[in-house]
């Protein structure tokens, strides 16, 4: 009872309500704009919260990641450009429907999927994470140093077409997270002499870089695209149409919450295993790509069942499992926590609090997500010519924000360039992102192993739970490897 | 994957030749990687008098993932030469743009990255901004007064609202001064 008051005292202030509802208007609104998403929103918002609560700051990021999952639908279905790779699953349906002049029933339909399934995987990350919280307090070292090795493979699944650019982006990614005073002998380490970059690189300027200023230099290095427009017309969808959906949409919620739990198997693998499974179920599997609103439904319950439950991994074992908890363990770490067993420990109150914005960000996002459906013109409408100068300027305030210091602008600003550079050669950025923030915790781990052991190999299969990653990295790196190989024939064969 | 801009194209799709995007980015990353190896990692990575095991050197990580990016380079370029990509429909959009355009866009970011604390950030962001407007051919009056009013909303709004400090600029406090 006495936790209960302080959980309430800590989530019931008029700044947490304030951020959720922020948070969640501006993912959809940069969600809904083509060419912006919303990992690029949240990795924008990062400098805004520095002077938040922890709990203020880290449910403003969460609803900008809740929001932008929606928005980037609505692009999707009207002018069949997903806003983010989760969503193209929702194009399949959304789009032809959107075309016979249903484009409100589509995106009503997305809407109401999101929401439920949005609530059922806040309620599994509510109910799990805290069990293995529990579990992982029995890690040591070890245990830890394979669990990141498992972590790892999910390059993998974030390396966009290819496997072996995403591994160098990797790579990449972990030698700049060397840079700095080494931690166990202090000694210098790719720091050039260079003072600022003694304290590591620091962790905004690059992000901004990487997910913010690519865009706006490929905005100023292409010929501009021909503007699209579409009206959001048609019908609205019924209560009767929404519950014949359902059992489609808790399915596809479900599907979600699993795979959201297993760190790199992500939104769009979701989105598009619930779209084959409502398909193979349905009674008219044959409409589904023709413009079947349970397509819709489908592609977004299993889009947006991941959303909570990504926050798992990341909640009790400090471990992103993606880009945008990536950079939400970030945050964490900008205000002091680290996320893992040890936050349940010493932050209960702070992690329920959390939970309770988490929950109540879904409920913003139905009265956002209509309103949004009703002024998507005015949103997608806004010219690029003036939204990206001003993009840029808070991109330059927010990286001197952190030091203070034009150092970290000119970082920012190589690291748009390196951003830029991947986008157009096909490297992801996500990988090197994954590299730059799991590299320190995998050598930080295996240093303390060798130093509990002594130098002694055999600790690194002590017990049942090392086992257990070593073998669930293994059936990872097997996964990677065949998918590899198959997508490889189907080129081939193309 | 966060280049969701690119609209889709009909285009029909070619083969590139054996220069292409992954035989050169293979190619300068394997140059790099050995320069990273055997020039940057010995000299501008510090080993202590005492090491228990070679496994806690500060040396090992960096050295690992210098050879995985060496290894997966070659890969890389092998395959670029054996197997060259299929030209991007997005290439076409990627032509012909105005150079004007291009060096207005540099000239912005590095206004930014070199004169930020001179000028403050309510200078840098009008004159950047402007610059930006520019490149984008901005013809409309009413959209430069925007130049003014967007870096002045955004910097009370950094400086009053989220209690980030933001330079004035030091050359506008030495002009006052004089």
């Amino acid at each position: 009872m006495e936790n209960f008051s302080e959980v309430m005292a800590l989530f019931l202030s008029v700044d947490n309500f304030l951020a959720i509802a922020a948070g969640v208007l501006v993912g959809v609104v940069v969600g809904a704009i083509p060419g912006l998403t919303a990992t690029m929103a949240v990795a924008l918002a990062l400098p805004f919260t520095f002077s938040m609560e922890p709990v203020t700051a880290i449910l403003l990021l969460v609803g900008i990641y809740k929001g932008g999952m929606y928005g980037g639908s609505i692009t999707a279905i009207l002018i069949r450009t997903p806003g983010s790779p989760a969503s193209a699953c929702t194009l399949l349906d959304g789009y032809p429907m959107a075309q016979q002049g249903n484009a409100k029933k589509a995106l009503k339909t997305a809407l109401y999927s999101s929401v439920v399934a949005d609530m059922i995987s806040n309620l599994a990350l509510i109910f799990f994470a805290s069990y293995l919280a529990k579990i992982a307090l029995n890690f040591g070292p070890p245990e830890y140093f394979w669990l990141i090795c498992f972590s790892l493979t999910i390059i993998v699944s974030v390396s966009g077409s290819s496997v072996i650019k995403g591994l160098i982006a990797a790579s990449l990614g972990i030698i700049l997270s060397t840079v700095g005073l080494d931690a166990v002998y202090g000694t210098q380490r790719l720091t050039f002499d260079n003072y600022n970059l003694m304290d590591r690189i620091s962790f905004i300027p690059l992000l901004i870089g990487l997910f913010a200023i690519p865009e706006i230099i490929d905005f100023y290095m292409t010929r501009v695209a021909p503007h699209v427009r579409t009206a959001v017309a048609g019908a609205s969808l019924s209560w009767k149409e929404f519950k014949g959906m359902l059992k489609t949409v808790v399915r596809g919620s479900f599907i979600g919450v699993i795979i959201g739990a297993i760190p790199g198997t992500g939104a769009t693998t979701a989105a598009f295993i619930s779209y084959s499974e409502a398909k193979r179920t349905s009674p008219r599997k044959d409409n589904f790509g023709k413009g079947e609103p349970e397509g819709v439904a489908a592609a977004e319950a299993g889009n947006n069942g991941v959303a909570g439950a990504t926050l798992i991994p990341l909640l009790s074992l400090g471990i992103p499992g993606d880009v945008i908890t990536a950079i939400i363990l970030g945050a964490f770490m900008i205000h002091g926590l680290t996320p893992g067993p040890v936050l349940f420990q010493e932050n209960l109150t702070l992690v329920y609090a959390l939970f309770c914005g988490i929950m109540i960000s879904s409920f913003v996002l139905v009265f956002v997500g209509n309103a949004a459906i009703r002024y998507f013109s005015i949103i997608a409408d806004i010219p690029k010519t003036i939204l990206l100068p001003i993009v840029l300027m808070f991109c330059i305030y927010g990286a001197y924000a952190v030091n203070n210091s034009t150092f970290d602008i000119g970082l920012m600003l190589a690291f748009g360039v390196l951003g830029f550079v991947f986008n157009r050669t096909g490297m992801a950025a996500a990988p090197f992102l994954i590299g730059f923030i799991l590299g320190p915790m995998f050598e930080d781990n295996l240093r303390r192993t060798m130093l509990i052991s002594k130098g002694d190999l055999s600790i690194f299969f002590r017990g049942p739970i090392t086992w257990v990653f070593v073998l669930l990295t293994v059936a990872s790196l097997a996964f990677a490897i065949r998918r590899y190989w198959v997508t490889r024939k189907e080129e081939a064969l193309a | 994957m966060e280049n969701s801009e690119q609209i889709f194209v009909e285009s029909s799709e070619s083969q590139c030749g054996r220069w292409n995007p992954n035989s050169i980015l293979g190619g300068v990353f394997s140059i790099l990687a050995l320069c990273f190896l055997y020039y940057v990692v010995p000299t501008h990575i510090e080993l202590p008098y005492h090491m228990q095991h070679p496994l806690l050197s500060p040396q090992f990580l960096p050295q690992l993932a210098g050879w995985m990016v060496l290894v997966l380079s070659l890969l890389l370029m092998i395959d670029g030469l054996l197997k060259p990509p299929k030209r991007e429909a997005a290439d076409e959009y990627r032509r012909g743009v105005p150079v004007l355009r291009q060096v207005l866009m540099l000239v912005a970011g590095i206004l930014y990255a070199v004169f930020f604390e001179q000028l403050g950030a309510i200078g840098s962001g009008v004159l950047a901004t402007a610059l930006l407007f520019l490149a984008s051919g901005l013809r409309s009056v009413w959209v430069y007064a925007l130049v003014i009013v967007f870096p002045v909303v955004v910097t009370l709004l950094f400086i009053h609202v989220l209690n980030v400090p933001l330079p004035a600029g030091t050359l506008w406090e030495s002009l006052s001064l004089i």
